[in-house]
């Protein structure tokens, strides 16, 4: 039975049906943003698209997250969660970056961005009916997240970049802070090595969020090309293949990526802003 | 590949040339990844199975290294996709 079904999508898939009549598919339209509401202040955009709804709906839910995990009368298995959160944020996160002395002042900070980046990210994977487009009236729901923007993740970078030089500038003072940037190198090598180092510092803005929007991106475009290559190829039977495909790389994306990518943002953000405060040399 | 092909049939040189790039890009980019993403899970295996109480403080440095050398396939593959809209 097996082998038979086999043979029947092989055939189907061999079989150039209406190979010549291509169906019209774009993964990339799934990531256009689109003015809801249109809110403009002077040169300033302010609308409200896609990625604002989700970013709000976001905000909204790791809030709801803090609140039902962490404030718990009777332990039980939700306490359990929370603390199992906690603990990720606390040892794994903020102890690992800073220094002992800061954790404190700067936990809140990069606990609230991993909690709100997982939570988007999270939101990301779920069929909301959020897409801007309806069937015969009725919203068509599908899957979008909003840290598959750039403009989202910079913005996230910026708020670490930001943090960091501050700090390094108050703890340190500034010619202590920006000495400590470049290393103790031959002094013939100093005009190489003085814009690269201020380079770099920048390519950590750039690394930070590139990463986290580059894999959302890669993510959804993933899935949605192995779903939409049946369209694209106009032939029902793709599905044998494409659905098994696409549904093993949701859950990739479900079970590590997205969990992995807000550990990453929130441990560098720690990282970069500890070794502002305390510069090793 | 798919578009390769469309584009050689139509005769559009240019945009096969470029799908060909953004196709070599994101493999190589990958194969680099690759090797550096096994690489870590291997150390981390061999480390384990020497010190299995190292296991928790482990799993924190492989999940950054994994992350940071995945990540160097979707640099490609930003790039990539920009050289093949823009140019």
């Amino acid at each position: 039975m097996r082998y038979r079904l086999l043979t029947v999508a092989l055939l189907a898939l061999a079989l150039p049906s209406a190979a010549s009549a291509r169906g019209e598919f774009d993964p990339s339209e799934e990531f256009q943003q689109h003015e809801w509401v249109s809110i403009h202040l002077g040169g300033l955009n302010l609308s409200i698209t896609k990625a604002v709804v989700y970013l709000f709906l976001g905000a909204g839910l790791t809030m709801l997250l803090g609140i039902v995990l962490m404030r718990v009368r009777i332990p039980g298995r939700r306490q359990a969660a929370g603390v199992i959160v906690y603990e990720i944020a606390q040892t794994q996160v903020a102890e690992q970056g800073l220094p002992s002395k800061h954790v404190g002042r700067w936990f809140p900070y990069v606990a609230t961005l991993m909690l709100f980046i997982w939570t988007v990210n999270m939101l990301g994977f779920l069929p909301l009916p959020l897409t801007g487009e309806t069937w015969h009236g009725v919203p068509t729901w599908g899957i979008y997240a909003a840290t598959s923007s750039l403009s989202v993740t910079l913005a996230l970078a910026i708020l670490t970049f930001i943090f960091t030089h501050v700090e390094g500038i108050r703890w340190n003072g500034p010619v202590h802070y920006f000495k400590s940037w470049i290393p103790e190198v031959p002094k013939a090598l100093l005009p190489l090595i003085i814009p690269l180092e201020i380079l770099g510092q920048f390519m950590r803005l750039i690394s930070l969020s590139v990463r986290l929007y580059a894999n959302m991106l890669a993510g959804h475009m993933l899935i949605l090309t192995f779903i939409g290559l049946m369209f694209v190829l106009e032939n029902v039977f793709l599905a044998i293949v494409v659905v098994p495909a696409a549904t093993a790389f949701y859950l990739f994306e479900v079970v590590i990526v997205v969990s992995i990518q807000a550990f990453i943002f929130a441990a560098l953000s720690a990282i970069y802003i500890g070794s502002a405060i305390e510069p090793e040399h | 590949m798919l578009h390769t092909v469309i584009a050689a049939a139509s005769g559009d040189v240019t945009k096969a040339g470029k799908a060909i790039a953004l196709a070599l890009g994101i493999g190589l980019g990958s194969l680099g990844a690759g090797i550096g993403i096994g690489n870590i899970f291997g150390s981390m295996i061999q480390s384990v199975a020497r010190q299995p109480e190292l296991r928790g403080e482990l799993q924190g440095i492989q999940w950054l290294g994994f992350a940071l050398t995945e990540a160097v396939v979707f640099y490609g593959l930003i790039g990539g996709l920009l050289a093949y809209v823009l140019v």
